[in-house]
């Protein structure tokens, strides 16, 4: 069948007008590939563990205990909810590697000496499971053997309870419990400083002294129970009560798992959120431009109408122009979406070690897509179609006649106006008399500077975070954490290690928050008075003293237990003799990093029954490699230490984890931002230029150059572009504090940055889009058929 | 509700006017002033005649031409087709008018820009179920060669003639000429004239050319003076000129 001349006339619209359309399909497919981008990684991300979860029988609750027979902890599985239970063991152990002087933390397993399905199980990726044979076998986590060079075969020598130990490695493995894997005390993955290692029980049982015995269950439970483990777990930490329970946690807050869920969470709100920002700002831009375009066919509408032709047809003739620029912006937005969903995927598996985690095409999300498109580009040509189509044909062939010729205000202001050149006069008269459209380029501009300052800002305030964290709050070198709580002697000790310069204690106490119906797990950080290595500060960054008795507690733990200086919360410690004691709030500080508390180191001892409790020393060190060399060396003897944590590397782990993530989604959204500056402005110019060719060659022929009538346009695009960006610094700051709120965690609070940085590098992205839109501007005025456009009726 | 249609060929045996005009009126409210365009006109034009309208501009000429043609309703008084009484069609009838019994030439060509010769014939062709084949009228006009050329690649007379072709192209009894060689130089005006003559004489259709050069109402059946909205002449012309006779 061959085409309609209608069609054939549509098809070379299309195609005449090939910038001007492609430019409106990028500016939709920006918002549709932003929404296929996030829902598809949303999808590919949730899926992944809810097969992940499924196929290692992830743990539904795990309580963590000192020491308990097994025959006792096996009442936990006769509990109404409870299907299934595995008692295991797990140590806290430092690795020593050949040739490498750093220390690494280690955290040691125990799996059945033979292959069963259990709770919490490995998937394999290299090697195979234990062999039974006479020698120490061990498994280790995959990205810390990838990191590391390990493979089966080779030795690890690990320091468990004084000794070094040899283990030939038989396996790699992942499991669902360490899809985010932290070590002790960080906040981003770090292969190079923390591994897990699955030894067989046998072998634990030997090592530890736990024969018969555990210090940790994990159990599942059934799907009534699964949401609401609380009541269960308060009634197994009852029955286990004599057996020294540390803590009890759902599933909910296991901290991969809460790091996994929470991203899903966040995902789900940004998918959400961004796509609609980008979606309403092309529906907007569409609106208007569409409009225009259609507007332009006005004579053609108006003779195809007195040759006969319906309403109708000629309705259906301009929507099919819609339907087809939704599409082309609809298909190019899933493909582009696809591939970004496929890099934002990528970047989750540096992160989150989870087998399947790739980048799937998802049917719907992608119908979704080109739907919504092709929606929103009907909306925009309906209006001009409607409004050409209301007249008669008689008055649609004739030209539209020009806008109106009122008096603009500023010509209200003689002074002003006699001020300005005729080039202002015009661009001013031009912006003022056709208000409507010009405030869309306004509303788009204002919308794109927005994203960009709520993108650039998250970059700034994690470089604030990190800096307020590292450099004022923690400023500390290296910091033991020991296994158990130590007295006055640990710190002594730890003082004497080669190249320490200052060392004082820390004594980190868990336990439950609790104020009226609020309530926390979290720790309480005490600090001896005067304390140097760690200086609680408020949220201008001014220390604060940390008070003799009672708490300095972090403003988002604060704000969970709704609680603020002067008032009183009850604090049930997980160690000595549990009892609840209420305490008083005494001062509020800022913290970025986890549920912050701060006590006095007495203090807090006296909640634990204890005089002075140490279970970690913060160092202050000689910063010379050799020295430095001597302490790690030193640090990997010593068995009562648990975990190192050197400052730098955590500085350097979390900006390489964080300054990549971000520097992708800032280049992502610059992209889309520029997009936007870009496409409006290039269509509003082109659009302006179709509608005013005879007035600019009219200037062209009076011998003006054809660069200062450019400059007529770019005068239009700068003063529009410009008065948007500038409403959307203020617009993007308070969209960037509406974001956070719903991305704040307890593990991180983003803090406040300034943003006038940001600010700059949004007004200089904005120029330099509008003026790159203008290049292609000044090339269509440059190229101006000055005969044909002087022929133009009107 | 598309209204019956009437298809005439030269052959065809007309009875009573093709079109009847009673006490029309036209007016035009511009901003807070009422303008009258047209007033009391009275008006019939028989099958098969070539009427020009001669007048100065804003005599209301185009007006007159836009009710005839359907593109307008008057304010006042009756238009009819036939017996078809048009200043009382809804849009959708005046469209079906339009769309059977009507072939426009505009003073400034309106071809869709976008499509070829043959293309902007064969939209108009389509519109109707029994076309003049769209190369037969290409023929007619002479343009065969340059059937596959766009607007922007045709002369201003050729286009008129693509115009022409168009126009013919849906069969129509009724040819609507407004100012047709007013975009166009002496020779190929002349050359547009002879075809409208053509179509007229050879193919039986009623034309009707709305102008103000007064010389083109010599190759007239009907020659009728429209001022300030009256008309203030209407009279036959036993011994029209061919169009090669006329002179400007």
């Amino acid at each position: 069948m061959s085409l309609s001349a209608l069609d054939r006339k549509l098809w070379r619209d299309l195609r005449g007008s090939g910038v001007v359309v492609l430019a409106i399909a990028s500016i939709i497919a920006v918002g549709v590939a932003c929404f296929v981008a996030m829902r598809s990684a949303y999808h590919n991300l949730g899926e992944a563990k809810d097969r992940y979860y499924a196929r290692c029988r992830m743990a539904d609750f795990s309580v963590e205990l000192k020491k308990a027979p097994l025959s006792d902890v096996s009442i936990l599985g006769s509990l109404p909810g409870v299907t299934e239970i595995r008692p295991r063991i797990q140590q806290f152990v430092t690795v020593d590697l050949e040739g490498v002087d750093a220390i690494i933390n280690g955290q040691v397993l125990s799996l059945p000496d033979e292959h069963r399905p259990i709770i919490n199980d490995i998937v394999l990726r290299r090697g195979g499971y234990f062999t039974g044979g006479l020698e120490d076998e061990v498994i280790v986590n995959d990205a810390f053997a990838r990191h590391h060079g390990l493979g089966p075969g080779d030795a690890v020598h690990l320091i468990m309870n004084d000794r070094r130990r040899e283990f030939r490695v038989v396996g790699t493995a992942i499991s669902s419990e360490f899809v985010y894997l932290l070590g002790p005390g960080s906040i981003v993955p770090d292969p190079a400083r923390f591994g897990v290692f699955y030894l067989k029980r046998s072998d634990l049982e030997a090592a530890f002294g736990f024969e018969g015995a555990c210090n940790q269950v994990v159990g599942r439970l059934s799907p009534g129970v699964r949401d609401r483990p609380d009541a269960l777990l308060d009634r197994a930490e009852l029955m286990l009560e004599d057996f020294g329970v540390a803590s009890t946690t759902p599933r909910r807050d296991q901290i991969s798992n809460r790091f996994l869920s929470d991203e899903i969470r966040q995902l789900g709100t940004f998918a959400f959120v961004m796509p609609a920002i980008f979606l309403a700002v092309a529906a907007l831009v569409l609106n208007v431009l569409m409009g225009r375009l259609t507007e332009q066919q006005r004579t053609t509408i108006g003779t195809l109408k007195a040759l006969g032709y319906s309403d109708g047809a000629l309705y259906g003739h301009l929507l099919k122009f819609g339907v087809v620029v939704g599409l082309v912006g609809g298909l190019v937005g899933c493909g582009f979406g696809h591939l970004l969903a496929g890099v934002m995927t990528g970047l989750y598996r540096q992160f989150f070690e989870l087998p399947k985690l790739e980048n799937r095409v998802f049917p719907g999300v992608m119908a979704t897509g080109v739907a919504i498109s092709i929606a929103f580009a009907l909306v925009g040509v309906a209006r001009g179609a409607r409004g050409v189509l209301s007249l008669e044909p008689a008055e649609a062939m004739r030209p539209k006649p020009p806008e109106g010729s009122r008096v603009t205000w500023p010509e209200r202001i003689p002074w002003l106006w006699r001020a300005l050149g005729t080039g202002w006069r015009m661009i001013l008269r031009n912006i003022l008399r056709n208000g409507r459209r010009n405030l869309v380029g306004v509303v788009a501009s204002m919308m794109a500077a927005a994203l960009l300052v709520t993108s650039l800002m998250g970059g700034a305030a994690i470089d604030r975070g990190v800096e307020v964290q590292f450099s004022l709050i923690q400023r500390s070198d290296v910091d033991l954490g020991f296994r158990d709580t130590r007295g006055r002697a640990a710190l002594l000790e730890a003082g004497r290690l080669p190249g320490v310069d200052l060392a004082e204690p820390m004594l980190n106490v868990g336990g439950t928050f609790r104020n009226g119906p609020f309530e926390k797990r979290a720790a309480v950080t005490g600090l001896v008075p005067g304390a140097r290595l760690t200086s609680p500060r408020d949220a201008e960054g001014r220390p604060v003293a940390v008070p003799r008795a009672g708490l300095a507690l972090g403003k988002t733990l604060a704000e969970h237990l709704r609680v603020g200086p002067g008032d009183l919360v009850v604090f049930e410690p997980t160690e000595g003799r549990r009892e609840p004691k209420a305490v008083p709030v005494v001062a509020i500080v800022d913290s970025f990093i986890g549920l912050a508390a701060y006590a006095d180191l007495g203090y807090l001892s006296g909640l634990i029954d204890e005089e002075f409790g140490v279970s970690g020393v913060q160092l202050r060190v000689d910063p010379r490699p050799d020295r430095r060399g001597e302490l790690s060396r030193e640090l990997k003897r010593l068995p009562a230490v648990r975990s190192v944590g050197v400052r730098e590397e955590m500085i350097a782990s979390i900006r390489k984890a964080v300054v990549d993530t971000n520097a992708a989604a800032t280049a992502m959204m610059v992209a889309f931002a520029g997009t936007i500056f870009f496409g409006t402005t290039l269509n509003a110019s082109l659009v302006a230029l179709a509608e005013r060719r005879r007035e600019v060659a009219t200037l062209l022929v009076l011998g003006h150059e054809r660069s200062a009538v450019g400059r007529l346009f770019l005068g239009e695009t700068l003063v529009i572009n410009g008065i948007g960006t500038l409403l959307g610094l203020p617009a993007g700051h308070a969209l960037f504090w509406a974001l956070i709120r719903t991305a704040q965690t307890d593990s991180f609070r983003i803090p406040t940055a300034s943003p006038w940085a940001s600010f700059a590098w949004t007004m200089a992205v904005g120029l330099a889009f509008s003026l790159a839109a203008h290049a292609v501007v000044a090339r269509s005025i440059a190229r101006l058929d000055l005969q044909e456009s002087m022929r133009i009726r009107e | 509700m598309s209204l019956p249609t009437t298809r005439t060929g030269p052959d065809a045996v007309s009875t009573g006017p093709i079109l009847r005009l009673e006490s029309v009126g036209r007016t035009f409210r511009m901003g807070e002033v009422e303008v009258e365009v047209l007033r009391d006109v009275d008006l019939r034009i028989d099958p098969g005649e070539l009427v020009v309208i001669v007048g100065p501009s804003g005599s209301g000429k185009t007006t007159l031409l836009n009710l005839i043609g359907g593109l307008d309703q008057p304010t006042v008084g009756h238009v009819w087709f036939r017996d078809r009484e048009l200043s009382r069609c809804s849009t959708r009838q005046l469209g079906a008018f339009r769309r059977d019994e009507v072939g426009f030439v505009f003073q400034f060509f309106n071809l869709v820009p976008t499509l070829t010769a043959r293309e902007n014939v064969q939209i108009a062709a389509e519109l109707v179920d029994d076309p003049i084949d769209v190369d037969e009228c290409l023929r007619l006009v002479e343009l065969s060669t340059r059937a596959d050329h766009f607007p922007s690649q045709l002369s201003g007379g050729e286009q008129q003639r693509v115009a022409i072709a168009r126009a013919l192209a849906k069969n129509p009894e009724l040819l609507l000429c407004d100012e047709p060689t007013g975009a166009l130089d002496y020779e190929t005006g002349k050359l547009v004239l002879s075809m409208l003559w053509d179509v007229n004489r050879r193919l039986g259709k009623t034309v009707l050319i709305i102008t103000h050069n007064q010389a083109i109402a010599r190759m007239a059946d009907r020659l009728i003076r429209i001022r300030s909205g009256r008309i203030v002449e209407d009279v036959p012309q036993e011994r029209p000129s061919k169009p090669e006779e006329v002179t400007w």
